[in-house]
C-alpha cells in the first residue's frame, strides 16, 4: 500500500508528456484561432439605395459593379481596406476618396448611384433594421 | 496522476480547444435551416425568411408567402390599372374582395380613433405633389385648397356586411398607408400554417417577427436614424412575435428651392406633416394597426402621439425620434430598448 501511494504522488514521464502536449494543443488552437479571425466588419455595396452586395472586409473582393444607367465602377478589397476606381462617370470623384477601413466610413459615386459602405461588426449583430 | 485525472485534464483541453476553433458555438440559428427570399413588389424589396428544421418547408412557406405577398399587391396597388382599388377610384363604387374589405374597415377604424390623422381618401394630394410618380412638385396653395375639398374618409359609405362601398365625387382612395403592415400579418399567418415558428420579414424595412429566433433569444430589430449624417442606429430593441413599424420623412422626399418636401401628407393641410417628430414607430402584435398608427403619430407631433399611445396603451408600443435626436419610448419597452441617445420614458 504504501509502495503505491508512494509512486502515485512522483510525476510520471508518461504524465509530463500529457501534461505538455497538452500545452502545445492549446497555444497552437489559440494561434490557428488568431489567424483566422475576422475583424467581423462587413463592405456593402448598394446601388441605387438597394444592397446588391456584401463582403466580409477580410475578404479579397476585385469585380465591376454596375451602376444606374449602365455605368460601372471597379470595387477592390484588399488587405482589409476597400476602395473603387475605374469609374464611367465623368467626375470620377469617387477614385479620389480613397481607401476605407473602418466602420461607418463611405465611397460614392454619385452619378452611378453607387455606395460602399463598411458596416461594423456591432451593426451586424442585429437581425434587421426597421425604417 | 491517476488516470481518472489524467483523462479528464485530457478531456477538458480538448473540448476548450474546439470551443475556441468553434468561436464557442453561440449561434444556434446556424444550426436550423432558413429559407430566404427577395421580392420587388409595393414599391420596395422584401425579404421573406423563415426556419425550419425541415428546410424544404421553410421554402415552401416562404414561397407561399411570396405568393401572397404579389397577389395583395396586384388586388390594391392605386398603379395597376386592373386593380381593385384602381378600379373602385375609377368607378367610384365596388363590392370588395375580403381582403380589401377588411382593409377598408380597418383604415376607417384608425381613421376615427386618430381624429382624422390616418385618411385613405388624402390620395389626390399624393399623386399631384408627385410621390405615386417620382414627378416631383410643390403645388400651389390654391390647387392644395380645392384637393383638400375631396379629403375626408368620413364621407366614405361602407357597408361591412355587403362589403358594398361608395366614394363622394372626385374622391380617390389608396389603401398604401396599411397595406403592407396587412401583408406583413398575412405572411406570419401562411408562415404558421406551414408549421414554421421562427420567421422574419422585413417589407421595405416594415418588419414583423414570427416567434423567437430559433436559438431562443429575442431578435434585435435596429431602428434606423433618421438624420442623413448618423452612422449609428436610433436604437436597438430586443422583441418577438410582433411588427415594428416605422415611419419618417426621412424615407422618401424632394429638395426644391433648398426646402426638402417628405412624403407624409397631413390630411388637414394637404402638405407634408411638420409636428417635431423626425421617426415614429410602433411595436405591436397587429401589423396593420402598427402600420396605420406609425403614419398618424408622425402626423400628430409628439403631444398627441403620447397621449394617444396613453389612451391605448394596451394594444402597441411606441419609440418616437424627436427633430433634435433625442428619443421617447412607452413603459413598455424600457426592458428591451436601447440607445445611446437621450431618452425619455413615458408612462
Amino acid at each position: 500500500m504504501t509502495n503505491t501511494k508512494e509512486t502515485t504522488k512522483k510525476p510520471r514521464r508518461a504524465d509530463i508528456l500529457l501534461i505538455g502536449g497538452l500545452i502545445i494543443a492549446l497555444g497552437i488552437a489559440a494561434l490557428v484561432l488568431n489567424l483566422t479571425k475576422s475583424s467581423g466588419d462587413t463592405v456593402i455595396v448598394r446601388v441605387s439605395g438597394e444592397q446588391v452586395y456584401s463582403f466580409g472586409l477580410d475578404e479579397d473582393v476585385d469585380m465591376v459593379i454596375e451602376g444606374k444607367d449602365g455605368g460601372t465602377n471597379r470595387l477592390i478589397i484588399s488587405d482589409g481596406k476597400a476602395w473603387l476606381q475605374n469609374a464611367t462617370c465623368p467626375d470620377k470623384l469617387c477614385e479620389g476618396m480613397g481607401k476605407i477601413d473602418s466602420s461607418g466610413e463611405s465611397v460614392i459615386c454619385l452619378p452611378n448611384e453607387v455606395v460602399v459602405e463598411i458596416h461594423g461588426a456591432d451593426e451586424d449583430d442585429v437581425d434587421t433594421v426597421a425604417k | 496522476m491517476n488516470r481518472k485525472i489524467r483523462f479528464g485534464l485530457a478531456s477538458l483541453t480538448l473540448a476548450f480547444c474546439l470551443m475556441l476553433l468553434t468561436g464557442c458555438g453561440g449561434a444556434a440559428d446556424d444550426e436550423m435551416p432558413s429559407a430566404v427570399k427577395d421580392i420587388n413588389a409595393m414599391d420596395t424589396t422584401m425579404t421573406l425568411t423563415a426556419y425550419n428544421e425541415d428546410a424544404d418547408l421553410a421554402q415552401e412557406a416562404v414561397d407561399a408567402a411570396a405568393a401572397e405577398v404579389e397577389r395583395l399587391d396586384a388586388m390594391l396597388s392605386t398603379g395597376n390599372k386592373g386593380s381593385e382599388i384602381a378600379k373602385l377610384n375609377k368607378d367610384g363604387e365596388a363590392t370588395l374582395s375580403e381582403d380589401s374589405a377588411y382593409l377598408v374597415k380597418r383604415a376607417l377604424e384608425i381613421h376615427d380613433s386618430t381624429g382624422g390623422a390616418f385618411d385613405i381618401s388624402v390620395y389626390p394630394l399624393m399623386v399631384e405633389w408627385g410621390f405615386t410618380t417620382k414627378e416631383f412638385k410643390v403645388p400651389s396653395d390654391e390647387r392644395i385648397a380645392e384637393l383638400l375639398q375631396n379629403v375626408n374618409a368620413d364621407k366614405i359609405e361602407f357597408d361591412e356586411d355587403t362589403a358594398h362601398i361608395k366614394l363622394p365625387k372626385n374622391m380617390q382612395i389608396d389603401l398604401g398607408g396599411i397595406a403592407k403592415g396587412y401583408t406583413s400579418a398575412r405572411i406570419m399567418d401562411i408562415f404558421k400554417e406551414h408549421g414554421i415558428e421562427h420567421g422574419l420579414v422585413s417589407l421595405g424595412g416594415n418588419v414583423q417577427l414570427l416567434g423567437n429566433k430559433p436559438n431562443g433569444n429575442l431578435w434585435k430589430v435596429a431602428i434606423e436614424a433618421p438624420e442623413d449624417d448618423a452612422s449609428d442606429y436610433a436604437g436597438v430593441l430586443e422583441a418577438a412575435d410582433c411588427a415594428v413599424i416605422t415611419s419618417g420623412g426621412y424615407e422618401r422626399f424632394f429638395e426644391a428651392d433648398g426646402v426638402r418636401y417628405h412624403h407624409i401628407i397631413d390630411p388637414s393641410t394637404g402638405r407634408p406633416a411638420n409636428a417635431g417628430l423626425s421617426s415614429v414607430s410602433i411595436v405591436s402584435e397587429d401589423g396593420t394597426l402598427a402600420d396605420g398608427l406609425s403614419t398618424s403619430l408622425y402626423i400628430m407631433g409628439e403631444e398627441y402621439a403620447v397621449k394617444y399611445w396613453q389612451d391605448h396603451s394596451d394594444e402597441f408600443e411606441i419609440i418616437l425620434v424627436r427633430d433634435d435626436g433625442s428619443v421617447i419610448i412607452s413603459s413598455g419597452l424600457e426592458d428591451v430598448f436601447t440607445t445611446e441617445r437621450p431618452l425619455d420614458v413615458i408612462k
